[in-house]
């Protein structure tokens, strides 16, 4: 009884979670208080720039353009993933093969692009922080990857967990087309970096 | 008949935070690019006339 009551408790804990953490961005965004956070950030930018990182970014360019290389690699890695998985989940391709399979073994390429994605991504942002800093486009950037990995591992793989014929359609289909839009606003203000404020 | 019930109000639970968070998503990505390409173009019209 007691274990029913609690499971009914915090039987919407996820959608809380969703909806308070919305409240917060759009306080936040609205406020004065991101104008504020951005301000006291200028320290932590150009204390980037002289670490090791940021001092190999800046003095030698071919290692900076090989890691760029690798992180294009990655994204490239982590995109095939998106589509395969959200396009299998649309009907769209492989419908032959089952949906778990697909989704199952997308996840563990998206995982691996990911991870290489934010390590070589820190590397480079360290190389620049002086110019990204006052980018708009990189505080998009940073918001869409933040929400893609909240997506991700907090909403999408959770319920692809389930079987696929308790989810409701709909609610597949928006999750897929809503996944592709996400990781594009990322890949895409993440190139519009390279041609922004040179 | 616990775990039954459990893991119903999980998957639902997971299905309205999923369906918040798309719905934000599509607005956002919606409302972003319109902007952006606003402005492109805007500053396509300066640059050229």
């Amino acid at each position: 009884m007691s274990a029913l009551g609690s499971t009914s408790s915090t039987s919407y804990g996820k959608t809380i979670t969703v909806a308070v953490l919305l409240f917060i961005l759009l306080t936040f965004s609205f406020t004065d208080l991101r104008y504020q956070t951005w301000l006291r950030l200028y320290e932590f930018f150009l204390w980037l720039e002289t670490t090791p990182f940021g001092v190999i970014g800046k003095t030698w360019g071919a290692v900076f353009a090989v890691v760029e290389a690798i992180h294009l690699l990655a994204m490239a890695l982590l995109g095939g993933a998106v589509i395969v998985g959200d396009a299998r989940l649309l009907g769209w391709l492989f419908i032959d093969v089952p949906a778990r399979e697909i989704l199952d073994k997308a996840h563990k390429v998206f995982v691996v692009g990911l991870t290489v994605v934010l390590i070589t991504g820190i590397f480079m942002a360290c190389g620049v922080a002086g110019k990204i800093y006052w980018l708009p486009v990189f505080w998009y950037k940073m918001l869409a990857l933040a929400t893609g990995i909240f997506f991700v591992f907090f909403i999408r793989r959770p319920l692809l967990r389930h079987p696929l014929e308790e989810i409701h359609p709909r609610v597949t289909k928006l999750i897929a087309i809503s996944s592709m839009l996400l990781w594009f606003t990322v890949a895409a203000t993440g190139r519009w970096i390279g041609f922004a404020g040179s | 008949m616990i775990e039954v019930e459990g893991s119903t109000e999980s998957i639902k639970d997971l299905q309205y935070a999923a369906v918040t968070i798309s719905a934000t998503i599509i607005i956002f990505f919606v409302v972003y690019w319109i902007i952006q390409i606003d402005s492109v173009r805007e500053l396509l019209e300066l640059a050229y006339g």
